[in-house]
């Protein structure tokens, strides 16, 4: 069975991890890991520095493959996609980075468009979506200018844009606030949230334990690779 | 999906210009040799085989031949392989001819009490017999013809040239070979350096989803580029020199038979074809090694 991108198919919960394990050389990032996440909700990986939180959100879009167990995304195991179904597995994710990993020589309009362009999404089409998501962030009067210039926290907003631009499945965010003073930090989490009303689903890594309590959800807690 | 990578693709170049002018000037530097070597190579060839098709053997009489003498002495040339045909040149007609040639000069030749030229045969040869050694046994062999002083021919500027142009064809292929692979070379590092500065741009549109062809092809696109302008610019500048240079050669120098042409359209379009093929093979490297999704 495959799903609507010609994916192969085998599972109907959002996300699923069985006995994941991920090593690097002699260093295990990650042991044992099994976790579901349902459709639609919204769920915090927390965890000290070095517990394994960035690794477990990068195996998610395939940033790197998983050592042991299997993961299932979307209803998809991640073992059986072929090099180049990659993408379009990627393409279901929204990423947000701590370091915001915007591309300094393109304009904010083209750091967002960039997630559409790789879709071959038409051009008047870019441009709409672009500007929709651009207002929705706060941000579409900066739209021409370059990365450079911008604040941390108008940069995240960027960052967020672009992972929103494509109405991806998942949000996955990466210590999102962990630059960010807290009116900023504030501002990113209200926009996650709108993401989330909109039917995403919304995984965030930090250890920020503040920005756990100020909302409800499903927490994850992994001390030295393991959940807790 | 043509719009995107050609937008990347320029934009790169852009961004990166002093890096592709530097490939350009090198890529066009070695069109620039290979074609100049091309050059010569087309019109050695036309000059030679132009030569071979009209190619004669003098051969010069002993004093005082008889009429008799004059018959077997063209017989014998005639029947030997390779010659078309046979003329008897008498001594006066050679004299007259000499003093046509020298014009205003030819006053100099009336104070000789005698024709100082003897009788000659020329013989021309059939425009299937081309080998250069094939022409030397025959001179050898009118040579020995009982009657026949001396005999004369190009043999050894042809001989020279010949060589030069035997050297040039075994170098030439070595020298297309290496300059093929320094361009592969260049092309290569270009674009290498110009992922290596854009590898985190590369790594974020991994990330967003872009597939191999959404970021290898504008590479692509850059070397073929590459490749054309470097051919463009070198055949032209071959083009400039061919002008600067070809029309200060007389006639004479070359044989009234013989123009030197540049090189044919179809060998241009060939060269054009071959850098971008080369580009695209450099970048196609440099890619492969780099980018591994």
């Amino acid at each position: 069975m495959r799903d609507a991108q010609g994916l192969p198919f085998v599972d109907d919960t959002a996300i699923r991890c069985f006995h994941v394990g991920k090593q690097f050389g002699e260093i295990s990032a990650l042991k044992d890991v099994s976790l579901s996440v349902n459709e639609n909700e919204f769920m915090f990986i927390t965890g000290p520095s070095g517990a394994g939180k960035s690794t477990l959100i990068k195996l998610f879009y395939m940033g790197e493959l998983a050592t042991e167990g299997a993961i299932i995304v979307d209803g998809i195991n991640l073992s059986r996609l072929s090099r180049w179904q990659v993408p379009q597995l990627r393409r279901k994710f929204g990423v947000i980075f701590q370091d915001f990993k915007l591309i300094p020589t393109r304009t904010v309009f083209e750091n967002v468009a960039l997630v559409l362009e790789v879709a071959r999404t038409r051009p008047d089409e870019i441009r709409e979506r672009v500007y929709a998501v651009l207002e929705r962030v706060g941000i579409a009067e900066r739209a021409g200018e370059y990365p450079p210039v911008l604040s941390g926290g108008e940069k995240q907003r960027v960052a967020v844009a672009r992972a929103m631009v494509g109405e991806p499945k998942f949000i996955l965010a990466d210590e999102p606030t962990g630059s960010l003073d807290p009116d900023s930090a504030g501002t990113i989490l209200n926009l996650l949230e709108g993401a989330h009303k909109n039917g995403a689903t919304i995984i965030i890594a930090t250890h920020d334990t503040e920005l756990i309590e100020a909302h409800s959800g499903p927490v994850v807690r992994l001390e030295n690779g393991r959940i807790d | 999906m043509i719009r995107f990578t050609l937008k990347r693709a320029l934009r790169d170049i852009w961004n990166n210009f002093y890096l592709h002018i530097v490939c350009v000037i090198t890529i066009s530097l070695a069109v620039f040799i290979l074609s100049a070597f091309a050059l010569f190579y087309i019109n050695s060839t036309e000059l030679l085989d132009a030569w071979k098709k009209g190619a004669r053997v003098i051969a010069y009489a002993n004093e005082d031949l008889s009429g008799e003498d004059q018959t077997r002495i063209k017989r014998q040339i005639k029947s030997l392989d390779g010659v078309a045909s046979v003329d008897f040149v008498p001594k006066e007609s050679a004299f007259d001819a000499l003093k046509a040639d020298i014009g205003e000069q030819s006053a100099l030749l009336d104070g000789l009490k005698q024709n100082p030229l003897p009788d000659a045969f020329e013989a021309r040869l059939s425009e299937s017999f081309v080998h250069l050694e094939a022409i030397g046994r025959l001179a050898a062999s009118i040579a020995a013809i009982k009657g026949v002083d001396d005999v004369e021919y190009a043999q050894k500027w042809l001989t020279q040239f010949g060589g030069v142009y035997n050297l040039f064809k075994i170098t030439g292929l070595v020298l297309v070979a290496m300059f093929f692979i320094a361009i592969i070379f260049i092309v290569a590092n270009t674009i290498r350096l110009i992922l290596y500065s854009r590898r985190e741009e590369i790594e974020i549109m991994r990330i967003v989803g872009a597939d191999e062809a959404f970021i290898k092809h504008p590479f692509y696109f850059e070397g073929l580029l590459l490749g054309l302008t470097g051919a463009i610019i070198g055949l032209g500048f071959l083009y400039l020199a061919y002008m600067a240079t070809v029309p200060n050669f007389s006639p004479e120098i070359l044989m009234s038979f013989f123009e030197i042409q540049f090189i044919p359209a179809p060998f241009l379009v060939a060269f054009v074809i071959c850098s971008m093929l080369v580009g695209w093979a450099g970048c196609h490297f440099s890619i492969k090694r780099f980018l591994k999704i």
